[in-house]
């Protein structure tokens, strides 16, 4: 089984790098690690980097999961093989575009690009917002899948992800104890439905929702609190209608022996029980 | 001689005129989610707690509208008697009538200098019975109001001596305290005398913000908020409803315990007011380009 340890970074291509820096740094607020001629990497947290943008077509999208060690990733090599993925194995260069030590490429089964990587890099030096969203970190994504429980068989059965709790047949899964680190989401095609970053305090959301609407950036959810995982949220769109989260208070999962998901039904109030509603955002179709 | 007991203890009810009270009783308590109690004398009454009610309605416009305020005893309502008096405040012993109509046990009627009309009560009736709205709007508690001013400078003398004190300001704006949280009476400059707002206590967070959509969904105006108070920490959503009737709810508001410390000057700014960014909608009373709250002296 391969070992998933964390959520490690999101590659977006995007064909204006320049409106990315823009609204990284003025709108989301992130760091600039890196600006590169046609790549640039943002920080969150610890981490030398969380996001990358580098030119090119915004349909590519890439998240990479961190696996323990170089043998942990030939045995995931192995197994994705074995079970059909045709697998990339990373070469020096583009490993070093990653900041990681070693990393593999293939596709789930949706088509989504997936990296494992080892040793992606820390940095020294403490993250330092661009402005002062509160972001503590990089946290999770959303997945499209053109089918959630084929997509889950190959998350929980393939790999190590955990289904903390479901929303009609979209499960939320975790990797460690953080409630859900995948959340898969129906879709007709593969790509990366949204990137979550968390901030501190339940004062940050709504201090972002002012600020962004002000800034015209589009709030599509939120601000609202997900009965699931119990996190407050807002999400909003950036550059190539790609969407981000800023949430806070993401529940853990106290005891991993016992917990057992639990049934959401397929409708507004499990995705926000303050009673938001999205607006230009889809929401998994049933 | 220095009392060891508080002369004040709450602000205990708002009585509101209003020319459509069956109109406003839909908002209080169909939108809002104060509970709805047998009034009397053509007043109906709310209930937010365990209260005999915090909140009337009526058409009287001359003892219809005022704001109860908790007095510790008859010797405490004998010495604010006084002590208005002398400081020229028009004060007068309530008729059992209007003790009545209050439902307390005795009270002295008082007019600030704003003409606001203002009742210390002793002994606000209680209800057995335990609080049960409406509607699930998380409402615990009445928790406070904001005053209009028309002479500010008058009307702030008129709290000390009931024994209230300034916490912080914002511009002109008074936020006065009379137990450990942070304010119970915020006075905001004014053109006009009268009732801002009547706030109201909610569970959380949680039960603003979904407040803040419920009235979303029925078109009510939202004056100000989801937002929270700088100074005072207070979480605060204000819903307008007919009539220019304002209630809010509430969240959170700083403890700053018994200990005395010197008020704050907050400058007039938008960020003084609320800490997230969100602005007052249409209410001079609440806004920072309002020229009334700046301070002038």
């Amino acid at each position: 089984m391969i070992q998933l340890k964390d959520v490690s970074y999101v590659r977006l291509g995007s064909p204006d790098l320049e409106q990315a820096e823009t609204f990284a740094t003025a709108c989301l607020g992130l760091q600039i690690a890196e600006r590169g001629k046609k790549a640039l990497y943002l920080r969150s947290d610890e981490r030398a980097h969380t996001l990358c943008y580098s030119e090119g077509d915004p349909r590519e999208q890439t998240v990479g999961f961190e696996v323990e060690d170089e043998a942990s990733l030939q045995d995931a090599a192995a197994t994705l093989e074995s079970l059909g993925h045709a697998v990339h194995a990373g070469t020096a260069q583009e490993a070093e575009q990653r900041k990681v030590k070693g990393f593999i490429g293939f596709r789930d089964p949706t088509g989504n690009h997936i990296e494992l990587v080892v040793r992606p890099e820390r940095n020294g030096r403490r993250y330092f917002a661009s402005r002062d969203a509160g972001i503590t970190g990089f946290s999770h994504i959303g997945l499209n899948s053109t089918d959630p429980a084929r997509d889950e068989r190959f998350w929980t059965q393939v790999c190590n992800a955990r289904v903390s709790d479901r929303i009609g047949d979209i499960p939320l899964m975790r990797v460690n104890a953080i409630h859900h680190t995948i959340a898969l989401v129906r879709a007709p095609q593969a790509g990366i439905q949204h990137i979550n970053h968390q901030v501190e305090t339940n004062d940050d959301v709504l201090r972002s929702y002012y600020h962004l609407n002000e800034r015209r950036v589009p709030i599509v959810f939120g601000p609202g609190r997900h009965p699931t995982s119990g996190a407050r949220f807002l999400y909003f769109k950036g550059p190539d209608s790609m969407i981000f989260e800023y949430s806070v208070g993401v529940d853990e999962i106290e005891d991993e022996a016992t917990h057992r998901p639990r049934q959401f039904g397929f409708e507004p109030t499990s995705f926000c029980m303050w009673g938001s509603r999205p607006a230009g955002m889809a929401l998994p179709n049933k | 001689m220095s009392r060891t007991t508080p002369l004040i203890i709450s602000v205990c009810y708002v009585r509101h005129a209003v020319g459509e009270p069956q109109a406003c009783a839909r908002f209080v308590s169909d939108i809002f989610g104060l509970q709805q109690v047998a009034g009397q004398d053509g007043e109906l009454a709310f209930r937010s707690d365990d209260r005999f009610r915090t909140v009337s309605l009526s058409r009287d416009r001359s003892d219809g509208a005022s704001i109860g305020i908790e007095v510790w005893d008859d010797a405490a309502l004998q010495e604010i008697g006084e002590r208005l008096g002398e400081q020229g405040f028009a004060v007068r012993p309530a008729k059992p009538d209007e003790c009545r109509r209050r439902y307390v046990q005795s009270a002295l009627l008082a007019d600030d200098a704003s003409g606001n009309r203002i009742d210390l009560v002793t002994r606000p009736t209680r209800s057995g019975r335990r609080y049960f709205p409406p509607r699930d709007a998380g409402i615990v508690r009445f928790h406070g109001i904001g005053l209009r001013s028309t002479d500010h400078v008058r009307d702030l003398a008129f709290w000390r001596l009931l024994g209230a004190e300034v916490t912080d300001w914002v511009g002109d704006i008074a936020y006065l305290r009379i137990d450990d949280l942070h304010h119970r009476i915020a006075l905001h400059p004014s053109r006009q005398n009268g009732l801002l707002y009547a706030a109201f206590e909610v569970e959380a967070l949680d039960q603003i913000m979904q407040n803040s959509y419920f009235m979303q969904e029925n078109q009510m105006k939202i004056v100000q908020g989801p937002g929270r108070h700088s100074a005072s920490n207070q979480i605060f959503l204000h819903v307008e409803g007919p009539e220019g009737l304002i209630l809010s709810y509430v969240n959170g508001m700083a403890d700053i315990g018994d200990r005395p410390r010197p008020a704050r000057q907050f400058p007039l700014t938008a960020t003084s007011l609320c800490t997230w960014g969100s602005e007052s909608n249409g209410v001079p009373e609440l806004s920072a380009q309002s020229e009334l709250n700046r301070r002038n002296a």
